[in-house]
């Protein structure tokens, strides 16, 4: 599958890990000047009640409708109606699920607080988003593994393809709790959430927003030579970065056309649902900084990449 | 976005028995029977659930050496029930997605290892957490499929929007065929937060009823064959029922409670009735969300007398969750599936018997059964979040 043929244009994107600054600061080798810190960040009037995953995506949110002139002040300025959330996360409401199974076996489910309990559900991140907007358009939650960024970014497309929105706020979260740390592994994981702003182009030019960058292709298969040919499509574009947690190594076919690699992972740990939404950020990022050629990102899931997805990134155009 | 989809096989595992028949059946017979979960760790006041009687299929009894528990495995049977009844085989099972809507996913597995501790032997196998997706990836596995695999977590709507994003997907021309549904098995943790909030009934699942004392859940797994039109005419398949419109809204109102104006239902049903080219006096039947808890109820209603008017009165519904309980992220695909056998038979079921009908929700539920006069069905399925998915199944295109 590659994608729908109409092209959505990325007008915004948005960052809140722990640890880094701005989306730019995804691609440099070093820590952040000012640095995003969870203690201070996620607090707030409006993070009360909710939980890590869900405190980390408005954050990010908040910053990509703001860089899409979306917002006027802290209230969001756009189609509502056509607007729809697209959140990635596999491991977002595990906290809040432990907890209550904790609290049952311990106190019976009197000890629950019915406060806590909208998080036990898969689409808790989504819906506090809708709710903080009042966006009222198509509400998708996808928990798909390591591929789940690039593929909400995939579906956030087509329905923009599919006449169902007109922008399209998707959102990559994965909070590094206890429960995570336990249940999935100690090793080194990111906690955040990154957030891209999609528009179709005849709603992007009636406002007048500027084009960012344009997901030329997205595809998701089995094998990611196939992925990767898929979404380069037939006249092979020039591939500027590649962000992939397993790009080509000195000798082999790839190294030709592909100028740079970077493994986000590497600095950010183990991202799961968010990683294809945070590559889309520091491709963004990339070629807002005028780097060459496109971007390619792939993400695959299980030791074994059972699945892979990989979509193409490019500077806007005259079509977008 | 264009081509019609149509629906060419059926699957379903509920507590009325394995296979679609038997759920036909069942619902003719009047529905099942919710019994408490033998869990000696619910503690809660109720623990009933409309549960599968059936043993739990032997297989698969892991995926990528994942030990599975019950909804991956009731998936997997229903999902094989589904391609054999589209009479579906290589090399079409290979390149056909599958897209799931999952709520709880392997969730029985790590309620027991929970239990059993660190060093039982129930634990045995790898000890990480699998997501959601390990259902749809174990269904892919067993029928061989190459293609994507998606888990769509959008709690009790989950399936319903994974059928719109099937059908979605054949008519931008990516897939001819796609798998569509969803799958649960037992989760303590929902059956607490219901518990916590009031919302579960301690005597059976009773939407419509002044009686009624919230949700019952229920276990199972639907599956649906989405195909595009000319894919079947291709091969000659016979098709249940053509998938003539879909929309979806959110109320962005509150994390559980629906907005009790029903602004964004009434939105997503007439968008849905708008793309299947319908009239309101043009449709058949309505198979509701329906949950039993008592604002869901009420804010359906008034949804459908709002869009019906005077049509309400003889547009029956179907009480499927009062015959299998809420099947949580299966219940939008179940609702299909038992949309589709209702085009098929042209008939619908006769609810089960209501106490005292709530004057709040003037909605028909008939007693007997009844015919389906017009060949389309409205399929609304609703979530946390306020998730609102409409789905309209007509009659496939030669029968209208």
């Amino acid at each position: 599958m590659t994608g729908p043929g109409r092209p959505a244009a990325v007008t915004g994107i948005g960052l809140a890990v722990s640890g880094l600054g701005t989306p730019d600061d995804l691609l440099q080798p070093d820590g952040a000047e000012e640095a995003f810190d969870p203690a201070t960040g996620l607090t707030g009037r409006a993070m009360r009640h909710k939980d890590r995953a869900s405190r980390f995506a408005l954050r990010a949110a908040a910053d990509a409708l703001r860089d899409a002139g979306l917002l006027t002040g802290a209230t969001f300025a756009g189609p509502a109606s056509r607007t729809c959330v697209v959140v990635s996360t596999n491991f977002g409401n595990l906290d809040s699920v432990c907890t209550f199974a904790d609290t049952i076996a311990e106190d019976s489910v009197l000890g629950l607080s019915p406060l806590g309990l909208p998080h036990t559900s898969s689409n808790s991140v989504a819906g506090w988003l809708a709710i903080e907007y009042g966006l009222r358009g198509p509400n998708l939650t996808v928990c798909n593994g390591g591929t789940g960024g690039l593929d909400a970014l995939f579906w956030a497309r087509a329905m923009i393809a599919a006449d169902r929105a007109d922008v399209a706020l998707v959102v990559g979260v994965e909070p590094d709790t206890a429960p995570v740390a336990r249940l999935v592994g100690h090793r080194p994981r990111l906690d955040g959430a990154a957030a891209v702003v999609l528009e179709s182009v005849p709603h992007r030019r009636s406002r007048g927003a500027p084009p960012r960058a344009v997901i030329t292709a997205c595809t998701h298969g089995a094998a990611l030579p196939d992925a990767v040919r898929a979404v380069r499509g037939t006249d092979r574009q020039p591939v500027g970065l590649w962000l992939t947690p397993a790009g080509p190594r000195p000798g082999d076919a790839a190294s030709s056309w592909c100028a740079t690699t970077r493994d986000l992972t590497a600095r950010l740990g183990e991202c799961s649902g968010a990683l294809g939404v945070l590559q889309c950020v520091a491709g963004v990022s990339y070629l807002d900084a005028s780097g060459p050629g496109a971007v390619l990102a792939t993400s695959a899931d299980g030791p074994d990449h059972t699945a892979v997805a990989a979509l193409l990134l490019t500077a806007p155009g005259q079509a977008s | 976005m264009t081509g019609r989809v149509l629906i060419t096989g059926l699957g379903a595992l509920t507590c009325l028995g394995a296979g679609a028949p038997a759920l036909w059946h069942g619902m003719l017979g009047g529905g099942g029977r919710p019994r408490p979960v033998p869990d000696p760790h619910a503690h809660m006041r109720t623990t009933l659930m409309y549960l599968f009687p059936g043993d739990l299929p032997a297989e698969p009894a892991a995926v990528a050496h994942v030990p599975l528990a019950s909804g991956p495995r009731y998936a997997v049977a229903a999902a094989r029930e589904a391609v054999a009844d589209a009479g579906l085989s290589e090399p079409v099972l290979r390149d056909m997605p599958v897209l799931l809507g999952v709520e709880m996913g392997n969730a029985g597995l790590h309620e027991a290892r929970r239990v059993a501790g660190p060093d039982a032997a129930a634990t045995a196998g790898p000890r990480r957490w699998t997501p959601l997706t390990v259902t749809a990836a174990a269904v892919g596995a067993a029928l061989g499929s190459r293609a994507p695999n998606t888990s769509v977590g959008n709690a009790c709507a989950a399936s319903a929007y994974a059928l719109t994003l099937a059908a979605d997907l054949i008519r931008a021309g990516e897939a001819d065929v796609v798998l569509a549904g969803g799958a649960e098995g037992v989760t303590r943790v929902g059956m607490g937060a219901f518990n916590r909030l009031g919302a579960a009934d301690p005597v059976r699942c009773r939407p419509f009823d002044r009686q009624r004392r919230g949700t019952v859940f229920g276990d199972g797994a639907a599956m649906l064959v989405l195909e595009s039109a000319g894919h079947a005419a291709r091969r000659g398949a016979r098709a249940y029922a053509e998938v003539a419109g879909a929309a979806w809204s959110c109320d962005a109102h509150h994390p559980t409670a629906p907005d009790a104006t029903a602004t964004q239902v009434i939105r997503a049903i007439r968008a849905a009735l708008a793309a299947a080219g319908l009239a309101p006096g043009d449709l058949g039947a309505v198979v509701p969300h329906g949950t039993g808890t008592p604002l869901n109820d009420v804010v359906e209603s008034r949804a459908l007398r709002e869009v019906f008017g005077d049509h309400c009165a003889a547009l029956p519904l179907l009480n499927l969750k009062g015959m299998i309980g809420h099947t949580a992220g299966v219940a939008g695909a179940v609702g299909c599936v038992a949309a589709a056998l209702m085009l098929r038979s042209r008939m619908v079921p006769a609810a089960p018997r209501r106490d005292e009908p709530d004057p709040d929700c003037p909605v028909w539920l008939p007693s007997t059964p009844t015919p389906l006069d017009r060949p389309s069905v409205l399929v609304n399925s609703y979530a946390f979040g306020g998730n609102n998915a409409s789905v309209v199944l007509t009659a496939p295109g030669e029968d209208r």
